[in-house]
């Protein structure tokens, strides 16, 4: 952008402005210039000072000292840090299971089934319900008593010899966990259904026709289709997992050793007030997300070669969609 | 090519009035230094404004007048809003705030006062206090150090005057300024329910800690009552009212807290005679690992737990003398709620630790007018309104009435924390958030003390009493080093 | 006779996959919906029933409301609905403006520091975001934007990453052929933007408003921070802020929850098909 102005400058004003160039200029200056200040403001601005945080011991209201690496040397050295990290591995676990589940009922969905639309429905509205509203319905549905021992109960457990499920330490963050299941499977779903769909519907015809079984059309033509969305999904998931914050925040507050990484961050900044070794925690986890990010993108180039059918399916979508909107004649 | 022009045009605009903006937020800044220098000097010179203040009387009093100076039923034409942000939700919900202010305005009319509750008062107010025009006055976060005062909150009066009129008005005072009053005394205890007790076949109030969990075992072998103890463990402020015994409670020394605990090595014990903060860990740990809490503490409910003492659904919990009355309000059996000392015996003694609750603070930035219908409506709150009684606290004025509820107390002794020696005024508060045990300030480590416990009380691997102590020793001498402080006790 | 055989043996084991499906579909929608089905089992109970009644049991009275309506006063739920609206309205106008202007630049146009400013926005969506809030919440009190809605919207519209890749995506599917016949016809490339392109980006568009619509609704920690005074609350805020006094008085607090999710639902119901395809298209970004 800055390179832009300063061209502006060298040439001469009322030539430059009756020239394409000119226009071009303007136009770029003008669309870009509320987004770039929106995102440096709220971004980098705030970026570039939690780095300059880390670096201090601080609260914040009140003075600050400067520490230099103390407050990173701290995040290797705390234990919580370390659990709270350990943690995530619980919620990558569910959204590997997650991915699976979602997988499984997409394969299903996306052929003819009685009442398709509506399982599809109920297995996707969880996600369009507000973080809180999720953490009490769960607080209710977890509680002693209340709506799951309710359940287990009438299938035949014994109230005593279920578990807590939120004060028992063995259990209680699988059962937050499951909550981020409930809530995020059905979208995943969605997703791959509408790959699922993209596929050509002669190739099943030309299958069944070969006499293949579901587990190979589901082999061969349906997972090589969805290929790169469940890859993107995996790798959203994982470093999802790593700041996993709701289930933890809303439904235990973080008591119970249910704190995960982000809610530890959230604890020392807001009551203890070591806004520096939050500061820095933020920018170790940004670390590790970075490289588990790019560690897998690289696992999946290697693994798999780089052609990607989805963007040819959704080329073909967005072809689709263009057409209809040539069709109907938009050149008002 | 009239377009081109425009765009050009609103692009210099734009960056123009980017630019204003940016100047006029300088412009503002200079403005406020400027007046928080005005406003801190009158305090130091207290006599000379008096004089003057009395002849000004009723037309134009002097807004800068200190608290002690301001006399409650003049000036009652003071037009003023007052925002006030406060962490009782409650009594803003129940209306008992708005009755306060109707009485108020039968004085001043002018002079309009709104509440606002917040429910994460601290949190939420830590952050909006980084923000100038946050409200006039509020309940002072504990969170600031008090050499901070200053730099948000109005001075009130010097504290040699207002120390002989009010109690523990050091609490927000800095440098012999005084920044905010509390808004009731709180003296620490244990809430019971005097007929579960009974029920239980417990005859006199235990007055050492075994004793203490002998009663909740007693309360638990014979059913009187479904909890022994409770510990609202969810919520973190309300398991950290244990935290207030680290004080007198648990010592009886009145030098101890400010002046001996930050210096001290190991503090937190184990000790043989179970002074200092050990014995309230070694209660919640030990109330914890007996089982003698309720069975599923993370989903713990504070507002449904004081109706379930109030019926005898509860035997104990250690909450300050401000819970008392709302303990009895919950339901009808009022008469069952008993207050009784910490079960803590020093040479034949016992001993509660009194404080402040939170304190009134007002906004230095607000206009000198709304400032000072501030201080008028802190010396009513504190004086007329009766505020203190009524939630069963210490009276704030040095001749007020103490409240039924501590009648309990007699033979007691009360003890307030010795301001800490000057200069060293925030040493305890550096080294509570440096070790992160934060007494006083979360629940945080009573919380992890009563978790180990409750997961001994299942048989999974806890940590022990000893192991846990010898932790928080290691963080409070890892932050004296740190801190550099000296060891000297 | 093998031939016959063989048929049975078929349909049997398609009996079993059928049955294994409708099955497994059963199962999982009944895990989904019991918790939301409970609460409103919950919600028209009175409080003497609540305390009363196993959770299981259905309420005596189906008309109920008692519970709803104490959570929409004590919520201030019709403030809270006019301001989440006007905040949905704006942040969704704002961020889709912004949104395609960028990406129409970034696509479009060659300049230097086209390919940072595009690496600006990847990074970007990698830094954490309730971890800066921190400094967030210091640069937004420099500005006076906390406690205004207006700062809450510039907030939201100023975070907004995922939209502008569904756009950049979007573009590059719209041929430049289209954009360079109408300049040759004399059309600025405001025109072009205004009058051709954006028209085409409708499906784009709705997408983004799916996804951000969402999150906006639903979005609570930053409105719990940077919106706190009492008539700026919006719907998931007060839903958090008016059931501190109730506790586990879960009979007020699930009738709060169905207030806010029946939104949700409603426009769910109404544009489900809209929904998926949104979030299918928003999902090919990377």
């Amino acid at each position: 952008m800055d390179n832009v102005k300063s061209n502006q400058k060298r040439i001469h004003p009322i030539r430059f402005l009756k020239s394409r160039k000119g226009q071009r200029a303007s136009i770029i200056i003008l669309f870009l210039l509320v987004p770039m200040t929106l995102l440096i403001t709220f971004t980098y601005l705030p970026f570039e000072k939690m780095i300059e945080f880390s670096f201090y011991k601080m609260k914040y209201l009140g003075r600050r000292t400067p520490v230099g690496f103390k407050n990173y040397i701290d995040v290797f050295k705390r234990e919580d840090c370390f659990r709270a990290l350990y943690l995530s591995l619980y919620y990558m676990g569910a959204s590997l299971i997650q991915l699976v589940l979602a997988l499984y009922f997409a394969t299903i969905l996306s052929f003819k089934v009685k009442g398709g639309k509506f399982f599809k429905g109920a297995i996707f509205f969880p996600y369009l319900i507000c973080g809180i509203a999720v953490g009490f319905i769960f607080k209710f549905f977890f509680t002693r008593g209340f709506v799951l021992d309710t359940v287990l109960q009438a299938v035949g457990f014994d109230l005593d010899s279920l578990p807590r499920w939120l004060s028992d330490t063995r259990i209680n963050n699988i059962s937050l966990a499951a909550t981020s299941v409930w809530r995020y499977m059905g979208q995943n779903m969605v997703l791959f259904i509408g790959a699922i769909m993209s596929v050509d519907s002669e190739m099943y015809e030309a299958a069944e026709l070969d006499g293949a079984s579901k587990w190979q059309e589901f082999k061969y033509i349906i997972l090589p289709s969805i290929r790169t969305v469940v890859l993107l999904n995996l790798i959203l998931s994982i470093s999802g997992s790593l700041s996993a914050f709701e289930p933890s925040y809303v439904i235990t507050g973080g008591t119970a050793e249910t704190a995960t990484y982000f809610v530890t961050m959230h604890v020392l900044a807001h009551n203890t007030k070591k806004v520096g070794l939050a500061s820095a925690m933020a920018i170790v986890l940004m670390g590790i997300i970075i490289l588990v990010t790019v560690a897998q993108k690289l696992i999946f180039h290697f693994i798999f070669d780089n052609d990607s059918d989805i963007s040819k399916g959704t080329r073909k979508r967005m072809n689709r969609y263009l057409k209809k909107q040539e069709g109907g004649n938009t050149y008002e | 090519m009239k377009r081109k022009l425009i765009s050009i045009a609103l692009v210099f605009v734009l960056c123009f009035s980017l630019a204003a903006c940016g100047s006029k937020k300088d412009n503002k800044d200079t403005s406020v230094d400027a007046n928080k220098e005005n406003t801190q000097t009158p305090t130091k010179e207290p006599e000379a404004t008096k004089a003057e203040s009395e002849a000004a009387n009723d037309e134009t009093p002097d807004y800068s007048m200190t608290l002690d100076q301001i006399e409650l039923g003049k000036y009652t034409d003071i037009t003023a809003t007052i925002k006030f942000a406060t962490h009782r939700t409650d009594l803003v919900d129940n209306g008992r705030f708005a009755e306060y202010v109707a009485e108020f305005n039968k004085v001043y009319p002018n002079i309009k006062v709104e509440y606002e509750g917040i429910t994460d008062y601290k949190e939420t107010m830590d952050i909006r206090l980084t923000q100038k025009d946050w409200g006039t006055m509020c309940m002072i976060p504990t969170s600031i150090d008090k050499v901070d005062l200053g730099t948000y909150f109005e001075p009130i009066g010097s504290y040699d005057v207002l120390k002989d009129i009010y109690n523990f008005c050091d609490d927000k005072a800095f440098d012999n300024v005084v920044y905010g009053l509390s808004s009731t005394g709180n003296a620490q205890g244990i809430v019971y329910n005097k007929k579960v007790f009974e029920a239980a076949g417990i005859t006199s109030l235990p007055k050492t800690p075994d004793e203490f969990l002998d009663c909740l075992q007693k309360i638990k072998d014979t059913g009187a009552a479904e909890d022994p103890y409770y510990s609202n463990y969810k919520d973190d402020w309300a398991i950290s009212q244990w935290n207030a015994h680290i004080g007198g409670s648990t010592n009886g020394d009145p030098e101890y807290y400010n002046n001996i605990l930050p210096y001290q090595k190991n503090p937190f014990g184990p000790t043989d005679d179970f002074t200092g903060a050990y014995s309230a860990y070694y209660l919640i740990y030990n109330i914890a690992a007996r089982g003698l809490c309720e069975e599923d503490p993370v989903t713990t409910d504070w507002e449904g737990c004081k109706g379930r003492i109030n019926r005898g659904e509860i035997g104990v919990m250690a909450m300050g003398s401000w819970a008392v009355t709302q303990f009895q309000q919950a339901d009808s059996n009022p008469q069952d709620i008993g207050y009784m000392p910490f079960p803590l015996t020093i040479n034949g003694k016992q001993y509660a630790s009194a404080g402040a609750d939170y304190c009134y603070g007002i906004n230095i930035n607000a206009d000198e007018v709304t400032k000072f219908a501030a201080k008028i409506y802190t010396k009513w709150l504190v004086e007329q309104s009766n505020f203190s009684y009524n939630e069963g606290g210490i009276p704030i004025l040095k001749t007020g009435a103490y409240p039924e509820v501590l009648n309990a107390f007699s033979g007691v002794e009360f003890i307030v924390n010795n301001p800490a020696a000057a200069g060293e005024e925030d040493t305890f508060n550096a080294i509570n958030a440096e070790s992160e045990m934060n007494i006083n300030v979360d629940g945080k480590k009573a919380q992890y003390v009563f978790w180990e416990g409750f997961k001994a009380s299942k048989g999974e691997s806890a940590k022990t009493l000893e192991e846990l102590m010898a932790e928080f020793n290691e963080a409070w001498s890892d932050a004296q080093a740190s801190l550099g402080i000296e060891v000297k006790y | 006779m093998s031939n016959r055989k063989r048929r049975k043996h078929y349909s049997v084991k398609q009996c079993i996959i059928s049955f294994l499906k409708y099955f497994s579909l059963i199962f999982i929608t009944f895990w989904m919906l019991l918790p939301i089905v409970s609460c409103v089992i919950t919600a028209f109970k009175s409080t003497q029933e609540y305390n009363q009644t196993s959770v299981a049991t259905l309420p005596k009275n189906w008309f109920y409301i008692e519970n709803f309506v104490t959570a929409w006063t004590k919520g201030n739920m019709g403030r809270a609905f006019l301001n989440s609206m006007i905040i949905l309205v704006f942040v969704l106008m704002g961020s889709i403006l912004i949104g395609t202007m960028l990406a129409y630049i970034l696509n479009r146009f060659k300049f230097l520091g086209n390919g940072l400013i595009r690496n600006l926005f990847l990074f970007a969506a990698l830094i954490p975001g309730v971890a800066v809030q921190v400094t967030v919440f210091s640069i937004m009190t420099s500005l006076n934007l906390v406690n205004t809605l207006v700062g809450y919207m510039i907030l939201l519209m100023g975070t907004d990453v995922i939209s502008i890749y569904v756009f950049l995506q979007f573009f590059e599917n719209i041929s430049v052929s289209l954009d360079e016949s109408a300049i040759v016809d004399g059309a600025s490339y405001y025109t072009v933007f205004f009058r051709i392109l954006l028209p085409l980006l409708k499906p784009a568009i709705v997408t983004c408003m799916i996804l951000k619509g969402v999150s906006t609704y639903n979005e609570y920690y930053m409105a719990n921070l940077y919106l706190q005074s009492e008539k700026l609350k919006v719907v998931s805020s007060s839903l958090y802020t008016f059931t501190g006094p109730f506790g586990n008085q879960y009979n007020f607090i699930c009738a709060g929850v169905i207030i806010t999710v029946l939104p949700a639902l409603i426009v769910f119901i109404t544009c489900q098909n809209k929904i998926y395809n949104g979030l299918t298209q928003g999902a090919v970004k990377g």
